[in-house]
């Protein structure tokens, strides 16, 4: 089941082109959009989030077009939406701030409100500090204020960018963790340049870079194209596209390998950095 | 223990809510003491009834004490809701109020220095609640704009709602800025309907484009308007009785217009709200 579609979507700011002619579908389970800084990731979740319109393409989000106001507001009212640079009402309690988005998301019944604010800060381990001010919490205490708010409503939809940025590992495995338990049974569509974020949760991925789709398929699909092309050596290799000494004192070299090299098997993140080794490669897997 | 109980009658009518308040605290007394009738008691509630009743304590205890603004709205009658999204008004905040009422204040005592400066003062004065509209939905200053953005609620509510906030806090600041005019006359007060006008096409403007353009369009057209006629000394063309007309046939007339328009017309709070 296809939840989110977006065809040919183009996008500039300016003169800039932030998106060009990109493709993408998204359904239940977890959808990774991978990329360097400034590839496009955050115009296109934009998109999908409802915040941003097109300049050309057609995007369609739970059977419905978000072009035309009636269907962007069904849209929303099921949609969940996590910001990369999430601002908060700094003086708000966690408690007020959340409770502030779900009137935002209309939510007019009070009690019923709350049971739900109550819910989403239970979820995401925050009830021990409901009551504490937005500006004393730690950055990412803030990261999960961020995606209680964005799961309020249970939503069908949940868009994420750059979910873990700025978390220690222990955060991360959390975040992780709460990510993975909302994309059973509902579409999240999540951003990082976190390859191993990519890698423990996504079921699909779209690799973008420079405001294309370089690659769309899952993990496995991804790693399987750098099968051969990475190898060890006692030394850098000058074939290497990429090399770097790993804890045994060999290095591990990502390119063409020359004859006789010593193979071994690929990570996702030797495929991503093949891919972004070879912009004018472009890989779509159905 | 005491010997005397409740007798059924006064048990049944206890648990099925309307009893005069004077027995229910009588009731509730006794009960506080017996366990025996709290064991009688127990029969006749209806459970969905309890549930309600403690589900509502529980949220009145739990939810945090709304804050000094919060609670003065809702005690002059704003929903709860609302009080909350006005607490979020970016324009409410010190620094900017501090602003705007510095602003003010230079220009009151300039005016106490030179009659130009009092025809100024009034080309100025519509600027400041302008400006709080602005600032309302500037990207820079509202936090939360992004996720807002993401949300089904209207964005015309949203608007009007910090409008009115917006409004309901610079004016007295302006009107306070107007008495320490020099000679307070009829002047003190005739930015009044001119502020309510601009605010009015500003807000129209906002079907084709963002708030904060909106608001740079209407100013701008405002201030070359006005400040000729202040240069000059014809106060009377944009503040005499007939403007003041003019004034309030925008004002009724763009309110009318936002208020038929409501269900219609989207605001455009960022490129796609």
């Amino acid at each position: 089941m296809i939840t989110v579609r977006v065809q040919g979507v183009t996008k500039s700011f300016g003169r800039t082109a932030a998106l060009d002619s990109v493709d993408l579908e998204a359904g239940p389970g977890v959808t990774g959009l991978l990329g360097p800084n400034g590839a496009g990731k955050t115009t296109l979740l934009r998109i999908i989030a409802t915040v941003l319109a097109p300049d050309r393409g057609t995007v369609t989000l739970l059977d419905r077009d978000p072009s035309r106001p009636e269907d962007r507001k069904r849209i929303r009212e099921r949609l969940g939406y996590l910001p990369q640079d999430a601002g908060f009402h700094r003086g708000f309690t966690v408690f007020e701030f959340i409770d502030y988005v779900a009137i935002l998301k209309e939510m007019t019944d009070r009690r019923a409100r709350h049971d739900e604010v109550r819910r989403v800060i239970t979820l995401t381990g925050l009830a021990s500090v409901s009551a504490k001010r937005i500006r004393a919490l730690s950055g990412g205490m803030r990261r999960r204020v961020g995606l209680a708010q964005a799961l309020l409503g249970d939503p069908d939809l949940l868009v994420l960018d750059e979910p873990t940025v700025g978390l220690d590992p222990e955060q991360r495995l959390r975040f992780r963790e709460m990510i993975s338990h909302a994309g059973e049974g509902r579409t999240v569509v999540m951003s990082s340049h976190q390859t191993e974020d990519v890698t423990a949760l996504c079921t699909r991925i779209a690799v973008i870079h420079q405001g294309r789709a370089r690659f769309t398929g899952t993990p496995a699909e991804l790693t399987a194209q750098a099968a051969g092309r990475v190898w060890t050596e006692a030394q850098r290799s000058p074939a290497a596209l990429a090399a770097w000494r790993t804890g045994d004192g060999t290095y591990r070299n990502v390119g063409d390998p020359p004859d006789g090299a010593d193979l071994i098997p690929p990570t996702l993140e030797d495929a991503y950095l093949l891919l972004m080794g070879e912009p004018e490669l472009e890989v779509t897997h159905s | 223990m005491t010997e005397w109980h409740l007798d059924p009658e006064a048990i049944r009518r206890y648990a099925q809510g309307p009893v005069p308040p004077h027995l229910a605290a009588s009731a509730e007394a006794h009960l506080m003491q017996c366990a025996l009738c709290r064991g009688a008691i127990s029969a006749h509630v209806d459970a969905r009834r309890a549930e309600a009743i403690w589900h509502e304590v529980v949220d009145r205890v739990d939810a945090p004490r709304r804050r000094r603004p919060e609670r003065m709205l809702v005690r002059l009658g704003v929903g709860e809701a609302t009080a909350r999204l006005v607490a979020a008004t970016p324009t409410l905040r010190g620094p900017w109020l501090l602003a705007v009422a510095g602003v003010l204040a230079l220009a009151a005592w300039a005016a106490q220095v030179d009659e130009r400066f009092l025809r100024m003062f009034l080309v100025v004065a519509p600027l400041g609640p302008l400006a709080g509209v602005a600032v309302a939905f500037a990207g820079g200053l509202d936090p939360t704009r992004e996720i807002g953005l993401a949300a089904p609620y209207s964005g015309l509510r949203l608007l009007l709602i910090r409008t009115a906030t917006v409004l309901a806090v610079t004016a007295p600041i302006v009107a306070a800025a107007g008495l320490a005019l020099p000679g307070s006359n009829w002047l003190a007060a005739a930015w009044l309907l001119p502020t309510a006008g601009l605010t009015c096409a500003a807000l129209a403007l906002t079907s084709h484009m963002t708030p904060v353009v909106a608001v740079a369009a209407v100013a701008t057209a405002w201030v070359l308007l006005t400040a000729p006629t202040a240069i000059t000394g014809r106060l009377d063309l944009a503040f005499g009785i007939g403007a003041q007309v003019c004034w309030l046939a925008l004002a009724v007339g763009g309110s009318l217009w936002l208020a038929a328009a409501r269900n219609t017309v989207t605001i455009k709070l960022g490129r796609n709200a």
